[in-house]
């Protein structure tokens, strides 16, 4: 279980989180909305522990996360897999080294396997025909399938993070990608992979997602199901929501 | 930015800068990051040391030559533009290539494999970003460095001996005999000992302002140039401690 307990972020003086709580089973399927710069990428870095809050407690599993070192911090990693906006693939590396990362770095296989391991992984996600590929030489789409594969790979994690998977993407490639992530996350709760989508496209938020968290002016604002949020009388998110209710017609 | 904030940058270039020289002996072992920083710091930056290098020794040359020449005693040429070359000259100028070359490189790198979550990346899949990133950046300068350095003080001598020979009408085998004089142990652990701090020095300030840079094109722009920057007052200072402390030590007197 994640639970935020009272967590506030400042970057100098713009207050990123103040004083924010909340719990999350991993296995639940969670969209968090909001507007550029309302810290919800930076929420997904707290929960990795890439960030320190300036106050407040982060409780993975019930530790308290705040206050491990980098190399305690690894098990509570180990829990997760994220996916950031535009996939963050090492562009020195082509398609295969970029799935094999982890599996080199940290499992003593051999070659043979890893190369067996990544194929499969990557047949998976329909890209085995880009094996070789350089990140540059990848539309949008397939780069963040590869970093999808990437963070899959040589791990078996609770839940997943994606940061704006399919911003920036065309309906259709946004579609699939919505597509992948629910299938990954198929399955029944506890057991299923849940994950955390930050997004402020709605319309892709309710594809994947059954809780949705409205994060405004480092607050949730709102915290709810799809019924709870087209419902909502808050002007602000109504106005946010409006592209479902257009979408839905 | 506040105090705390200047306080706590300075802690974290401290750690870098020490755990950096440790990630040399801990595993694992990144060769191939190490042998490909070692092909973009040495064989990139040779080109440039050996041009700058000649230019700047022919310079010297025809300076020193001119000066010395009313006084009769052009004929020292040589031995004067080999000390400069060897103590000073050569290790400090080398070092300001290569902080602008390899240095700027380094920073624009890592801030953006910053910007761009790719460090995150590796710090979520348990490797350190010290030892994956900045060691192989540091042992690459440890070892290309004074490697360059003794390169362009080869040809900043021989750009000094055509101007002395061919411009300034001296004896070229004058000119070496005086260059073989000053190879002694005292100018060579001089003129040796400078690339490794300077190097040392470059890596770290790099590495550590790229793996810093926060706030898109503009942040990395800023990052560039503050690497450089930083490279060069720190060559420049350290380079005058160094000689102090040299002088000391290798019995020099003023």
């Amino acid at each position: 279980m994640i639970e935020f307990d009272n967590v506030s972020l400042s970057f100098g003086k713009r207050i990123i989180l103040d004083k924010m709580s909340f719990r999350a089973e991993f296995y639940e399927k969670i969209a968090v909305l909001g507007g550029s710069g309302e810290g919800k990428t930076t929420l997904l870095k707290l929960i990795l522990g890439l960030l320190n809050p300036d106050s407040g407690r982060i409780l993975i599993d019930g530790r308290d996360i705040t206050v491990l070192s980098e190399s305690e911090m690894r098990e509570s990693r180990m829990k997760f897999s994220i996916v950031f906006q535009e996939g963050a693939l090492f562009d020195s590396m082509n398609v295969y080294e970029n799935v094999a990362f982890s599996l080199r770095e940290y499992s003593a296989l051999p070659e043979e396997e890893i190369e067996a391991q990544v194929r499969e992984l990557l047949a998976k996600l329909d890209l085995e025909h880009a094996i070789y590929h350089m990140p540059e030489e990848l539309s949008g789409g397939m780069q963040r399938r590869v970093a999808i594969a990437r963070s899959l790979s040589g791990c078996k994690p609770l839940m997943m993070l994606y940061d704006e998977a399919t911003t920036g993407l065309d309906p259709l490639t946004a579609d699939n990608i919505c597509q992948l992530i629910n299938e990954l996350a198929a399955g029944e709760s506890p057991q299923r992979l849940g994950f955390i989508i930050v997004t402020h496209k709605v319309t892709d938020a309710v594809k994947v997602a059954d809780r949705y968290m409205y994060l405004r002016q480092g607050k949730i604002a709102f915290d709810g199901d799809l019924s709870a949020l087209k419902l909502t009388a808050d002007p602000e998110l109504a106005k946010f929501v409006e592209e479902l209710h257009y979408c839905i017609s | 930015m506040n105090i705390k904030q200047n306080i706590a940058r300075l802690q974290d270039f401290y750690l870098l800068s020490i755990r950096a020289p440790l990630g040399i002996f801990k595993r694992p072992f990144y060769f191939k990051e190490i042998f490909e920083q070692m092909d973009y710091a040495g064989t990139g930056s040779l080109f440039i040391v050996i041009l700058v290098s000649l230019f700047i020794g022919m310079a010297m040359s025809m300076q020193i030559s001119a000066e010395l020449a009313p006084m009769g005693l052009k004929m020292y040429t040589g031995k004067t533009v080999g000390i400069s070359i060897i103590r000073e000259i050569g290790p400090v100028l080398t070092a300001l290539i290569y902080a602008g070359r390899v240095g700027s490189g380094m920073a624009s790198e890592l801030g953006s494999m910053t910007l761009g979550h790719q460090v995150d990346i590796l710090r979520v899949h348990g490797v350190n970003p010290i030892n994956k990133l900045v060691t192989p950046r540091l042992i690459s300068s440890l070892v290309m460095l004074p490697a360059l350095t003794v390169v362009g003080d080869a040809v900043s001598l021989f750009g000094g001996y055509y101007v002395a020979v061919f411009v300034s009408n001296q004896s070229g085998s004058f000119y070496w005999s005086q260059i073989r004089d000053i190879m002694d142990m005292q100018n060579i652990v001089s003129g040796i000992v400078k690339p490794y701090v300077f190097g040392y020095l470059i890596a770290c300030i790099s590495c550590y302002v790229g793996l810093s840079t926060r706030g898109g094109a503009r942040g990395l722009r800023k990052a560039t140039t503050s690497a450089v920057v930083y490279s060069i007052i720190f060559v420049i200072i350290s380079d005058l401690v160094l000689t102090i402390i040299l002088f000391k030590l290798m019995g020099f007197s003023i």
